[in-house]
Order: C-alpha cells, then sequence, then structure tokens
C-alpha cells in the first residue's frame, strides 16, 4: 500500500440493485490535495463514496485508504471525516449533546475545537439539530470532522441545496483544512464551480463508469466544445461526439481535443468549461430517460481513463 | 470504555431527549397497577416500559439516519449489535429496579405478602418475558428497520408469550417449577439472538 495516496480505487465493480452497478471503477488522489468527483444525479458517486468508505462491498478490485486496504481496521475511522448531504445525527440532540455523544469515540476529539469552530460558523451550543438550516447542519458535520482532526475529508454532495454565500464558505473552509499538508479532501458534487477554486483533481463518473480522471488542467485540456450548423456536426469526420445538443439552428457537442481538428472548418472549437464537461459526459444518462434532445456519447469506455 | 459499553451509552443518548416520554409511560403503569396488584408490577412495567424504552434507538435510529453515524463511528458493527443489547439489558435492570422498589412499597402499603420468594419468581418471570421480547425483536429490527417491521416485531413476542401460557398452562404456582431454568432460559436466548442478528445483519461488510 501507498502511503503517499490518501485512497485509491482499483477496478472497483458493485452492484446497486438490479438496475446500477458500480463497473471496473479506478481512480486515485495523493495526500495534500482536493478531488472533485462529478457527476449528474445517479451517476455513481455515493456508491463509490459508499465503497471507499467501507459502508458497502464491493465484487471485484480493491480499495486503498489512508495507507490501508479497505475494508480496514476500524481505527481508519479516526482518520476520516464525513459529510454527506443529510445529517446523520438524532434531530432533537443540542449541539453540546453532539459533543458530549460523539466525544468517546475519538481519540483525538478536541473539545475546544469543537466550541470554537461552533462559534465561528455562528452555531449555538444550545440549538437543537432538528432546527438547523441546511448550510448549518453541513458546517456541524464539518466541525464535526475537523474536530477530531481527521485526515482526509469525504464529502458528498455538500452544497446542493447551499445559497452561494454559504458554498463560497465552504470553499475557505476546505482551503484551511488544506493548509495541512498531510490532508485531503474528497468532494462529491454536480455543481462543478465549487470546484473552481479548490479542485486540484477531477473524475468524471457517468452511469457508474469513470470516464477521466486527472488534474484539472489535464480535464480541461482534454475535451473542446465545438458549435456548429445542425449539419456540421457529424461523426462522419471520426471525431466522436460526445452529449450532442441539437436544436433546429445550432448544435453544440463535446470532442476529444486531438479529435476537434477532424471536424470542418464551420465548427467552432472551444476551451470548455468544467460546467461543459460535466453536462455533456452526462447528457447521455437524461437522453435515455428521455428528459431531452441530447445524443448520448456512443461509448464512454474505460479507454478514456488516464 | 469498551467499544459495548460506548455504543450502549449512544443508545443511551439517543433515547435521552425522549425521557419525558418515558416517564409519562412509566407513571402510567404505575397508576394503572398500583389499585391491582403490587405482585404483577414487575413484570407489567417490563413488558410495557422496557420493551419500549430498549427498542426506541431503532425507531429514533429510522428517523435520524443513525445508522449512517454508526458506520461512520471508530466502532466495530459487532459492538453496534451487542451493543443494542447491552443497552436492553441495562433498561431491563433499571426498570426491575425501579418496579421492585415501588412493588415492595406498594405490597406494604396495601397490606399484601411480597416476600423474598414471590420476589425472586416475579424478576425471574419478568426477565424471561424481557428476553423473548427482545430475542424476537431485535434480529428483525436489525434484518428489516423498525419502521418496516415494528407491527409484527410487537405482536410476535406477545403471542410467542400467550402461546407459551396456554399450552404449559401456566400460572404463578405452576411457574415457581420453572424459577431456576427461567435466567439460563433467557440469557441463552439473548446469546442466539444477538448470533442471529449478527447473520442476518445487511449492512455487515464482509
Amino acid at each position: 500500500m501507498s502511503s503517499d495516496l490518501a485512497f485509491a480505487l482499483r477496478g472497483v465493480s458493485t452492484t446497486v440493485g438490479s438496475n446500477f452497478a458500480l463497473r471496473d471503477v479506478s481512480f486515485q488522489l495523493p495526500t495534500g490535495y482536493v478531488m472533485g468527483l462529478i457527476g449528474a444525479n445517479g451517476a455513481g458517486k455515493t456508491t463509490t463514496i459508499r465503497c471507499l468508505l467501507g459502508m458497502r462491498p464491493v465484487e471485484t478490485g480493491e480499495i486503498e485508504l489512508l495507507g490501508h486496504r479497505v475494508p480496514g481496521p476500524v481505527s481508519l475511522r479516526q482518520d476520516v471525516g464525513v459529510v454527506l448531504d443529510h445529517t446523520y445525527l438524532v434531530g432533537d440532540w443540542r449541539l453540546a449533546e453532539v459533543e458530549r455523544t460523539l466525544r468517546p469515540f475519538y481519540d483525538r476529539w478536541d473539545g475546544a475545537r469543537y466550541r470554537q469552530l461552533l462559534d465561528e460558523f455562528g452555531l449555538d451550543l444550545r440549538a437543537k439539530v432538528k432546527d438547523l438550516s441546511r448550510g448549518m447542519a453541513v458546517k456541524l458535520t464539518i466541525t464535526v470532522a475537523l474536530s477530531h482532526h481527521a485526515r482526509l475529508l469525504v464529502l458528498d454532495e455538500p452544497t446542493s441545496g447551499l445559497d452561494p454565500v454559504t458554498r463560497d464558505e465552504l470553499s475557505g473552509i476546505i482551503g484551511d483544512f488544506l493548509i495541512d499538508e498531510g490532508h485531503s479532501v474528497l468532494f462529491s458534487t454536480h455543481i462543478t464551480s465549487d470546484l473552481d477554486h479548490i479542485g486540484d483533481y477531477l473524475t468524471l463518473i457517468h452511469d457508474g463508469r469513470i470516464v477521466r480522471t486527472g488534474t484539472k488542467d489535464e480535464i480541461l485540456e482534454a475535451y473542446r466544445v465545438v458549435r456548429g450548423g445542425p449539419d456540421d456536426l457529424t461523426e462522419s469526420a471520426g471525431a466522436h461526439l460526445i452529449g450532442v445538443r441539437r436544436t433546429s439552428t445550432a448544435a453544440q457537442a463535446l470532442v476529444r481535443t486531438e479529435e476537434a481538428g477532424l471536424l470542418g472548418g464551420d465548427v467552432l472549437v472551444e476551451a470548455p468549461t468544467l460546467e461543459e464537461i460535466a453536462v455533456h459526459v452526462g447528457a447521455g444518462s437524461r437522453s435515455r430517460r428521455g428528459a431531452g434532445r441530447h445524443q448520448p456519447e456512443p461509448s464512454l469506455s474505460t479507454g478514456e481513463i488516464k | 470504555m469498551t467499544a459495548i459499553a460506548r455504543m450502549a451509552l449512544l443508545d443511551l443518548r439517543t433515547v435521552a431527549p425522549y425521557r419525558r416520554q418515558g416517564l409519562v409511560l412509566l407513571g402510567l403503569v404505575v397508576l394503572l397497577f398500583a389499585n391491582k396488584s403490587a405482585v404483577a408490577l414487575v413484570p407489567a412495567l417490563v413488558l410495557l416500559v422496557t420493551s419500549q424504552i430498549a427498542a426506541y434507538p431503532f425507531l429514533v435510529a429510522d428517523k435520524a439516519g443513525l445508522e449512517t453515524l454508526y458506520a461512520v463511528l471508530p466502532l466495530p458493527r459487532r459492538s453496534v449489535l451487542y451493543g443494542h443489547y447491552a443497552w436492553a439489558t441495562a433498561s431491563f435492570l433499571g426498570t426491575a429496579a425501579v418496579g421492585t422498589a415501588l412493588a415492595v412499597v406498594l405490597a406494604r402499603v396495601e397490606a399484601v405478602p411480597f416476600g423474598e420468594h414471590t420476589l425472586v419468581t416475579v424478576l425471574a418471570v419478568s426477565w424471561a418475558l424481557f428476553a423473548v421480547n427482545v430475542a424476537i425483536q431485535f434480529p428483525l429490527f436489525i434484518r428489516f428497520g423498525y419502521s418496516r417491521i415494528s407491527v409484527v416485531g410487537t405482536t410476535v413476542p406477545l403471542a410467542a408469550v400467550t402461546l407459551a401460557v396456554v399450552r404449559l398452562h401456566l400460572t404463578m404456582t405452576s411457574i415457581e417449577t420453572w424459577v431456576p431454568l427461567l435466567w439460563p432460559a433467557g440469557v441463552a436466548a439473548l446469546v442466539i439472538s444477538a448470533t442471529v442478528a449478527m447473520t442476518a445483519d445487511h449492512r455487515r461488510v464482509r
């Protein structure tokens, strides 16, 4: 096991019910960085995180977390802070009771830090969990994670439903957490703007498969947005069009950068934003559900993985 | 503190915000039996109060998503399950202690004979009732979740006890011959139940 990796998934597959499966999922994060896990709703982000945390068994592949194979020793959870899109605390607990309840489980619990962070976040020790707003609840779970001195923060859709100010605050909190070089963050989201400033590495997941993983710059450089008339964008030139969107007057798609030149001169080629990449890569699943006029990408296989 | 004790303490903290409801239930049962039978107070408390208190963490866990908390905390899964049993046993001991004290006082007030012999029988019967209840309920709660199985989880133990009373023609007098067996039988039922619960636990990651 490599000690310079915060985590690594290698060839992980698991089946969820009869309709969904993670297939051959592989990606890794070096210690000290933030990875954004990007995918549409239902792409497999939460399942991937549950596998990483040992909450869900895997059928094939192996998972490494902070130098241990998963499922690892229970003590490994001392080093992992988990923030989900919902609280997993008793609604009638007051924040002081949250601390009294969780403290016995963590060897490095820091009560002073807990109270200091609550104070910084404007959370009252006497408040009940159920009375917190969505943003406050996220701050509470981050406070818990930071109070037991986690080395890896795993955040699953922490910003969905949050206002821009709170999302910005969250970016600041993560930035502070990363001042320690031994700290790492996995941040799953479908709101790509969350990762504009803090994402070092990105992994695109679609329909249970990893489409691409690498540094943010590598991902942005790997694709181009192409725009043209309805008849300008065809695959006859040899370019693989990803998530084509057509209207009666225009068409837009994503292509791999090396294939952009294969399209004709009438096509406008531009560098994509993270959001454009996420939208086009995720377009296939929506198209299959019949909700739009997207054309699914023909095959997003593991061949795309670096 | 062991992991099982920490889990039992977590169950205590889980139900702590609802202690008023528990005290109201306790008061109602005491009021109900105060004029009836001091002897029946302890098993009545165990059946009506302990069964609620012991199962309450499952109800709250379902509502609050505590299974995720259990998975995040540095706590082996088996300690989570055994901790529930430890909490239930502790709640039995607490209720039995309170019930016994109240029963003795009531018996004095009512001038009803309630000697050491009766007390031993009543406590053994209460323990058996508690053990049957928990032994049946907990694996079901752990396998299916409280919300999905609460009705079955309540009626099956009651049916089992009723069936035993009818089939074995049990009375307070006849049951005295069973008393030496009730304590170890209760322990055995809980041990078997905990083993079944471990096997049935669908959240276990092998």
